[in-house]
């Protein structure tokens, strides 16, 4: 599956990952809109960190054995078998937190603005490239297939 | 009974058979069919009902999930899978060396591999029972006399429950609505009495808890998380009795009316839950035919003593990878995967349990806590432990990182739990954080905080297994 990769040395943290992520999960999809109106309601759902001149974004690996979806207790946290995407079904969340507390990336956050949900990347799903690399001007994020991807499991014929 | 030396020519063989049907059964359903698409599988599961998520039932109470939602697996998982299931099924006694168990209906079903994920029941301790009036006397719905509640009896009196089913929420819902319930007595301050209160605070219910301990949640919190939690209870008018216990509860016209502490005070209550602990469902074990202490014995491939028997999930103690023991920590997340684990192994894969460790979740009135590893020790009475702790009580936060040998063993976060897995993945990598132990429990500690090693681990690599 394509994946989006960090290449840290490049991130001049910008923030602009952040904002493109927001306007792609407001309700309205302007950007003016959207700071204006909606912004205090949406959470990016990637993270900028940054200690002095170095910095990256990072957002959901969407794990072949992702740990939130070992931990989710409603089933809402599902790899999707077709796309490789780790996606939040937001109806079935109750927010009882179990991803974020399995999360070894730390990627997935509270929210709290309606009913309380995980909030994570989707990967952007109906866009042909998610929207923080996109707009990312530094390509400091980059959206590709590796060969290396996917972990093949064993195939054992049944014995009997 | 029927003839058990028949049995080979009567029932029907199954190549795999789950007994469960919950977290580590289905995960162990679902990873046999990635491998064998063939054998038959059936799981036997003793409630009622198609699959549901256990931990989702003081949610359910709540009313945040509803009984659709309730199932965590879809509704044609066990077609899609070629699965079959048999519910009202009870398994009473497995016959290890013969390869085949036996229901409470007689039903005998022979196995090639078994899977023993039975999950874990609720205790109830033995408390004196007494009455309040002539006329009700000290019995219970039924009219039957009794003197102390045990497992068997503690159904027939009105208004005693436990919540550990889906059966269990049906009810006390109903309960609450029928009586126009407020107030709610929860006995044990544990997690299942906290993941109650959760569900009942949020109900805007009163709640009084009673705790054996000095505090609640005293397996995984210290006093400093407590403190914010309990105070966040309290402030709301509800109670925490503490360091006492129910020595008695009053009955009337075969309904709790209240009981008396150890200390003497008394409490009215009609409605008690009880939730002082879960034990491993293994009764249908006799004469320790497949090896049990606490819960069924488990070695690193979720095999247990007997060859073509596998255990995985509440039901057993497996190893716990910070105190280097086998013991039993019954957690949704290592349900899941020593079900995977265990599935893979029956079908004929070589897959190994690294060991776990505990962690919980928990949101109390607003404020949400995290705790994992070894959060509750008393770092002075253990070697080359250090703890390092932030307690803000006054903005209801609290960090704390226990650090053993270099290695992060535990965590507690109470109001900010943003990027508590981190940690998760530090214990479970045996990460050495030395090069970086003047971070550890920053506010905002993140991956940029991390060993350089680690760090670049996790930012290079893709969506890799850590």
């Amino acid at each position: 599956m394509k994946r989006i990769y960090i290449q840290e040395e490049y991130c001049i943290g910008c923030r602009l990952c952040e904002i493109y992520c927001q306007v792609k999960h407001s309700k309205s999809k302007k950007i003016i809109k959207t700071f204006k109106e909606e912004k205090s309601d949406i959470i990016p759902r990637l993270i900028v960190e940054e200690i002095g001149y170095n910095s990256f974004a990072i957002q959901c690996r969407h794990c072949q054995d992702a740990p939130c979806v070992e931990a989710c207790i409603s089933g809402a946290m599902q790899k999707n078998k077709n796309t490789g995407a780790v996606v939040c079904d937001e109806n079935k969340c109750v927010g009882c937190w179990s991803c974020i507390m399995a999360c070894p990336y730390g990627v997935i956050k509270r929210d709290i603005s309606e009913k309380k949900v995980a909030s994570k990347c989707d990967l952007c799903i109906d866009e042909e490239v998610p929207v923080c690399v996109k707009n990312c001007p530094n390509e400091a994020l980059k959206f590709m297939e590796k060969d290396t991807d996917e972990r093949n499991k064993v195939k054992v014929k049944n014995e009997g | 009974m029927k003839d058990k030396n028949n049995i080979k020519e009567i029932y029907e063989i199954y190549d795999y058979i789950i007994i469960g049907n919950s977290a580590a059964g289905l995960a162990a359903a679902e990873s046999i069919r990635e491998l064998d698409s063939s054998g038959k599988i059936v799981i036997l599961t003793e409630e009622n009902y198609k699959n549901y998520s256990k931990p989702l039932i003081t949610y359910y109470l709540e009313g945040l999930v509803d009984l659709e939602g309730i199932h965590f697996k879809g509704k044609d998982f066990y077609r899609n899978n070629n699965i079959d299931l048999h519910i009202n099924k009870k398994v009473i006694s497995i016959e290890a060396d013969r390869d085949f168990l036996i229901c409470s209906n007689e039903d005998i079903y022979k196995f090639k591999k078994l899977l023993i994920a039975s999950g874990g029941q609720p205790i109830i301790p033995g408390i004196k029972t007494s009455c309040t009036d002539i006329a009700g006397g000290n019995r219970d719905k039924k009219g039957k006399l009794l003197d102390s509640i045990n497992n068997e009896n503690y159904r027939d009196i009105e208004g005693i429950y436990t919540l550990t089913t889906l059966d269990d929420a049906l009810e006390i819902k109903s309960f609450i609505e029928k009586n126009d319930i407020r107030k709610v007595s929860i006995l044990g301050g544990g997690l299942i009495g906290l993941k109650s209160a959760e569900a009942l605070l949020g109900m805007g219910m009163n709640i009084s808890i009673i705790e054996l301990a000095d505090r609640i949640l005293a397996a995984t919190f210290d006093r400093e998380a407590s403190f914010i939690v309990e105070n966040r209870i309290i402030s709301r008018g509800s109670n925490i009795y503490k360091n006492s216990t129910i020595e008695e509860i009053f009955i009337k016209d075969g309904s709790i009316s209240g009981y008396r502490l150890q200390d003497g005070r008394e409490e009215e209550c009609s409605l008690l839950i009880i939730a002082v602990g879960v034990r491993p469902v293994t009764g249908f074990i006799k004469n320790n035919s497949v090896k049990i202490r606490r819960g069924i014995v488990v070695d690193d491939y979720m095999r247990t003593s007997i060859k073509n028997i596998y255990a995985a999930g509440d039901v057993v103690e497996a190893r716990d990878m910070l105190l280097d023991e086998k013991r039993n920590i019954a957690i949704w997340p290592l349900a899941v995967r020593q079900g995977s684990i265990a599935g893979i192994n029956m079908a004929g894969g070589s897959e190994k349990y690294n060991g776990g460790f505990f962690m919980n979740s928990i949101e109390i009135l607003g404020i949400p806590t995290i705790s994992m590893g070894l959060a509750a020790i008393d770092e002075k009475n253990e070697k080359n432990t250090e703890v390092v702790k932030v307690f803000n009580p006054e903005e209801k936060r609290y960090k704390k990182v226990v650090i053993r040998n270099n290695r992060v063993v535990g965590l507690i976060m109470v109001g900010n739990i943003e990027r508590a897995g981190i940690y998760a993945g530090l214990i479970k990598n045996e990460i050495d954080i030395s090069s970086v132990k003047g971070n550890i429990s920053r506010e905002y500690f993140g991956i940029i905080n991390l060993p350089a090693d680690y760090k670049k681990h996790l930012v290079t690599g893709e969506g890799i297994e850590v």
